[in-house]
């Protein structure tokens, strides 16, 4: 039992950060109803911009997360001009494949920069784990859970508090409506694009710091798991983004304790083809009326 | 008030609108009519700055709006109730009003054309928190033209605002369109419902296949004629060789 409740502690921990994976992912699919299969690479260009400060020039914690984040929006706007901008409505699929063709792109670059596998991150929190009672917490755990919830929260407010929340989401409703009652939808879009990026960037330090390494491969399995929870939890939702994340972090630490770490991604896409098959639209989402074909 | 001349917009190699000239006179009803494809909705998205013309001038007040985004043109004074309306589904009745008065900065004058809105609209005050997706087809038609409004529009362009509708909420949508034209608004209404058109207009062009082939006043062409054409076009033969040819 006591092990039952701390793997789900410890689910939700790691959850968290793929909730925040999610949630920029689920930005930028709600605004274009487009893949953007480069958007963890963007956030492994970001936590690269990160160790080359924290090696080369022994930078602090604070100055590598905002290396990372800055280094995020830099790449993830990139992107935009690059595979989405340029691309007419109708062309979505061009989108998806040429965000493929960026994410080999960034992958071979970042070899290049640092041709080792592996390289050192430096790690937040530390110390001795927090007691709660007969289960613990780390301490760096705790910091990714609080910044993911409080970064959700902050997402959401702007979405349905401000002006600008107000046109994008116009902008995700109908383009042309948007465009009608003034919003800038080409200057909305590019913002959400920065947006999920930075959003990407503080999800990627903090796995990082955690992790206490980076590796090309970071890109590759930042676009996964925020692939997977976006999709559990239902696209474009943002409740659903951070919920996803937490039920797959959670079946994650779960099937690991019991079968060992081996089938950890096995069983997370077993979920995902759980959902896919018995409820394609996720725990939040709904397939639209029109599908995706006439927007995508 | 508005002038369009010479406007030439494409789609492609095909040319939708060949050298449209229409001029809205400030203050009057002027209506545009034409059968399916005459290029009625692309005169509309032109002027909203949605479609880039290929040709010609489009000038509020002596102003040319050819080059403006959309958003421009907005704050110029032009807004477009568009076909089908696209009111936003998944926002409230509120936000959509909100959503209209975008590119305005004075929160309490928001605030009280709002309430102007509710007053004219008395059925969107009851809705003000629902969906504006659930509402019915005639609600969301008012929501569209309520929307177009808060950006206190010296020209409202209503593509098709019968579209869709029961008889009796399209004479009530007719009703909104010569109360508003009363209170001093200047409207350039696109209709196939030609019949209700004639009532409300002062004046009216009718366009066929991307060209305007009559102007004049309700009365000046028998209403029968007007309709014939408006629904049917002239040249029936070609353009039913044109439209299959596409």
């Amino acid at each position: 039992m006591i092990d039952l409740v701390q793997n789900t502690i410890d689910g939700i921990m790691i959850g968290s950060s793929y909730g925040l994976l999610a949630l920029g992912f689920t930005v930028i699919f709600g605004v274009m109803r487009r893949l953007n299969l480069s958007y963890g690479p963007t956030i492994m260009v970001g936590a690269y911009f990160g160790t080359v400060l924290y090696l080369d020039y022994g930078a602090g914690l604070l100055a590598v997360a905002a290396a990372v984040v800055v280094g995020s929006v830099i790449a993830g706007i990139y992107v935009e001009r690059l595979c989405f901008a340029p691309m007419k409505a109708g062309a979505g699929i061009a989108s998806m494949v040429s965000s493929f063709a960026i994410w080999m792109q960034l992958e071979q670059a970042a070899i290049l920069v640092l041709p080792r596998h592996t390289y050192p991150f430096p790690a937040i929190g530390g110390g001795a784990p927090i007691e709660l009672g007969p289960f613990f917490a780390r301490t760096d755990h705790l910091i990714m859970l609080a910044s993911s919830l409080a970064l959700a929260a902050a997402v959401q407010l702007l979405l349905y508090r401000t002006r600008y929340g107000l046109g994008l989401r116009a902008v995700i409703a109908n383009p042309v409506a948007a465009n009608l009652v003034g919003v800038n939808v080409k200057r909305s879009i590019m913002l959400a694009f920065a947006g999920a990026s930075a959003i990407g960037g503080v999800a990627g330090f903090l796995v990082l710091a955690v992790d206490q390494q980076v590796t090309p491969m970071f890109g590759m399995w930042a676009t996964l798991k925020g692939l997977i929870a976006m999709i559990i939890g239902g696209l474009g939702s943002i409740p659903g983004a951070v919920l996803g994340g937490l039920l797959l972090g959670i079946v994650e630490i779960h099937s690991q304790w019991q079968f060992g770490p081996q089938v950890r991604d096995l069983f997370a896409y077993f979920v995902l083809f759980t959902f896919l098959v018995a409820r394609p639209g996720g725990l939040f989402g709904r397939v639209p009326e029109d599908g995706l074909s006439n927007r995508a | 008030m508005l002038d369009v001349s010479d406007l030439v917009t494409a789609y492609g190699k095909i040319e939708a609108l060949k050298g449209v000239s229409v001029h809205v006179e400030g203050g009057k009803i002027t209506c545009l009519l034409g059968p399916n494809g005459a290029g009625k909705t692309t005169l509309m998205m032109t002027i909203a700055g949605i479609l880039g013309p290929r040709r010609g001038s489009i000038k509020l007040a002596g102003t040319e709006l050819v080059g403006l985004s959309p958003a421009r043109i907005v704050s110029r004074g032009v807004a477009l109730v568009p076909e089908n309306r696209l009111v936003f589904p998944d926002m409230s009745v509120h936000e959509n009003l909100l959503a209209g008065a975008y590119q305005r900065n004075d929160k309490r004058e928001i605030a009280s054309d709002i309430e102007r809105m509710y007053a004219r609209f008395p059925r969107l005050k009851e809705r003000h928190d629902q969906l504006a997706g659930t509402l019915s087809g005639g609600e969301q038609q008012m929501l569209a033209v309520g929307r177009a409004l808060m950006s206190r529009p010296s020209v409202l362009l209503m593509d098709e605002p019968s579209l869709g509708l029961a008889p009796i909420i399209v004479a009530e949508i007719f009703d909104i369109v010569a109360e508003l034209n009363r209170d001093g608004t200047t409207i350039f209404l696109v209709e196939q419902n030609a019949h209700m058109a004639l009532k409300v207009a002062h004046q009216f062009f009718l366009m066929e296949q991307g060209r305007i082939t009559f102007q004049g006043t309700p009365g000046e062409l028998a209403e029968d004629e007007v309709i014939q054409r408006a629904y049917l076009g002239t040249r029936r033969t070609d353009q039913a060789g044109e439209e299959s040819g596409r």
